[in-house]
């Protein structure tokens, strides 16, 4: 276990360096213009300057871009952490209620039909339902969002946002969990534990929740980018001033260092995600190299 | 959990009938696409061509929109522009992905890795703020370059995986014991490879770079006027879609309609992520 933790580890930290160098290159797009070698040049000083955690100030706002960062990435986070909250309550029971044989060939005939709804359309939708059926509020202040308490006041500002991440990131999470029901399905282990005397509900509880919740795990690195990607787009529909709206917007104005920052901000937190999941993954998966 | 069991021939034959629906799907859709001038009442981006904001009438099936455009011929020309844009930029992502990936699992296994590691960094990052950051490196008109090239390092990524599992899988082990050549063992695997795989993964490829391409024009990276695709339709909807939902309703539908067909004629097998 510990040489797995250790591989994985070093997995993470090449990760992050090659994450840096890319975040850093991006940061020096700019130079591109003057050509190859002063690119190189710009690309050199912005690893330098990234080690020492000097990222530059922001065009946007004209404040340091970690100062900039920190007063967006709460939103991101807090959007993030409460989608995935919600990904799990929908995707875990619709993926197990879909992992049954009879539902498996329903299941994937349906996951088609809702994996054909690009994010942006399913925020769309979601805001037309509130506003004209619930007769919710779709549209907020901006700085309204950057309380957390105004989501419990306003149950029908936040929901949106966030049931968008939720039921992007249920997709991640049914799929991840219905792809293992798919291989532990003919698995021959199952029919020599019958024989050996364990019944069924005994195989089911034993063996096969620990690969569901392994495999659920292993898949956390994905999971983030499915939710990150949703967060973008949340952000964007629902003009919420976080991280990826900073990105997007950087982009728009060619501030390559602000971009950089996001793109190295993102890139870690996913590639963390991936190596707490398969390290928690590993003792739940290893008797059955399932993963 | 605990019916979990015998697929056989039902699943196979549903697979088979789910594929056909999908690829016939897209053969409709091409011959809309390529029919479109005909089939389009008005030219691409005409104003004033009926009312503002009129609801679907047996004038205008579909409304129109805040310009007075006709909505069926505007879905139309969107439809064709995003179809135009995601065929080349779905080749680019399976050449570069799949395709790569499958090629570099048979490399030198320094090479292998290090382009193994390159592509974990990039499928680190959000698909959709890749497609971002490389039009904002380059420009608009390589919209469908940036789309293919950001749903690039997942299938990569999946590809290598899969090819490196075939490449010492126990068959592959008895086949080279048995005196198989490797290069053999690689033409066997690529024939596979072309055969059972390249349909599934080039539908699934179109669907990827469809939802990148019409978020990126959604963001406003995409398209531009007069070639407005249904991303940019849909986002130009936005301000008053609450009110008048045909204008973002249609553009929708033949988008997800366009991305449905690309899913079943990819297949309904799980052992692919969607």
């Amino acid at each position: 276990m510990l040489r797995f933790i250790a591989y994985e580890g070093g997995r993470l930290v090449l990760g992050l360096v090659g994450a840096a160098f890319l975040a850093a290159a991006v940061a020096s797009a700019g130079h591109l213009r003057d050509g190859v070698f002063p690119f190189f040049v710009a690309w050199g000083e912005r690893i330098g300057a990234f080690a020492a955690l000097r990222f530059g100030d922001c065009a946007i706002s004209g404040s340091p871009i970690l100062t900039e960062l920190s007063n967006r990435l709460p939103v991101t986070g807090e959007l993030v952490v409460q989608g995935a909250v919600a990904a799990l309550l929908i995707g875990v029971p619709v993926g197990f209620a879909f992992a049954f044989d009879g539902a498996r060939r329903v299941a994937a005939l349906l996951v088609r039909l809702f994996s054909a709804v690009p994010t942006f359309c399913l925020a769309l939708a979601l805001s037309y339902l509130a506003t004209n059926q619930l007769h919710w509020h779709a549209q907020h202040d901006a700085e309204g969002w950057l309380y957390a308490p105004r989501f419990l006041l306003q149950p029908g500002g936040a929901l949106l946002p966030v049931l968008t991440i939720g039921l992007a990131g249920a997709a991640a999470i049914q799929a991840a969990l219905r792809r293992v029901a798919e291989n532990i399905a003919e698995a021959p282990w199952r029919n020599q534990m019958r024989r050996m005397g364990l019944s069924r509900w005994e195989i089911e509880w034993n063996l096969c929740l620990p690969l569901f919740l392994g495999a659920l795990l292993a898949h956390l690195g994905e999971l983030a980018v499915a939710l990150l990607s949703a967060t973008a787009v949340a952000e964007w529909v629902f003009s919420l001033p976080g991280a990826a709206d900073l990105f997007v917007k950087s982009i728009a104005l060619q501030d390559w260092s602000a971009a950089g920052a996001v793109l190295f901000v993102f890139a870690g937190l996913t590639l963390a995600a991936a190596f707490a999941g398969r390290c928690t993954a590993q003792p739940l998966t290893s008797p059955f190299s399932l993963s | 959990m605990s019916a979990i069991g015998t697929g056989g021939i039902a699943d196979s034959r549903v697979q088979d009938i789910c594929r056909a629906i999908g690829w016939i799907g897209l053969g409709l859709v091409a011959v809309t696409v390529s029919l479109s001038d005909l089939l389009a009442a008005a030219p691409a981006d005409a104003t004033g061509i009926g009312p503002l904001l009129s609801p679907p009438s047996t004038a205008f099936q579909l409304g129109t929109d805040i310009l007075g455009r006709d909505m069926l011929s505007e879905t139309l020309h969107g439809l064709t522009a995003t179809v135009r844009t995601a065929l080349p930029a779905s080749i680019i992502a399976l050449s570069f992905g799949a395709l790569a990936g499958f090629s570099a699992a048979r490399m030198p296994a320094p090479l292998a890795f290090g382009l193994r590691w390159l592509a974990d960094i990039f499928a680190a990052l959000p698909t959709l703020l890749l497609a971002v950051l490389i039009v904002g490196l380059t420009a608009r008109s390589w919209l469908g370059v940036a789309a293919g090239l950001a749903a690039t390092p997942y299938g990569f990524v999946h590809a290598f995986d899969r090819a490196r599992r075939d490449a010492y899988a126990a068959h592959a082990e008895y086949a080279r014991a048995t005196g198989l050549s490797r290069t053999a063992l690689l033409r066997r695997d690529l024939v596979y490879e072309f055969r059972a795989v390249l349909s599934a993964s080039a539908a699934r490829a179109l669907a990827s770079v469809t939802i990148i391409l019409s978020t990126l024009s959604f963001f406003g990276f995409g398209a531009e006027p007069p070639q407005r695709d249904l991303g940019l339709m849909i986002a130009a909807s936005r301000p008053y879609f609450l009110h008048a939902w045909w204008t973002a309703a249609y553009p929708a539908l033949a988008l997800m309609t366009f991305i449905l067909f690309a899913r079943l004629a990819a297949g309904l097998e799980e052992s692919e992520p969607p």
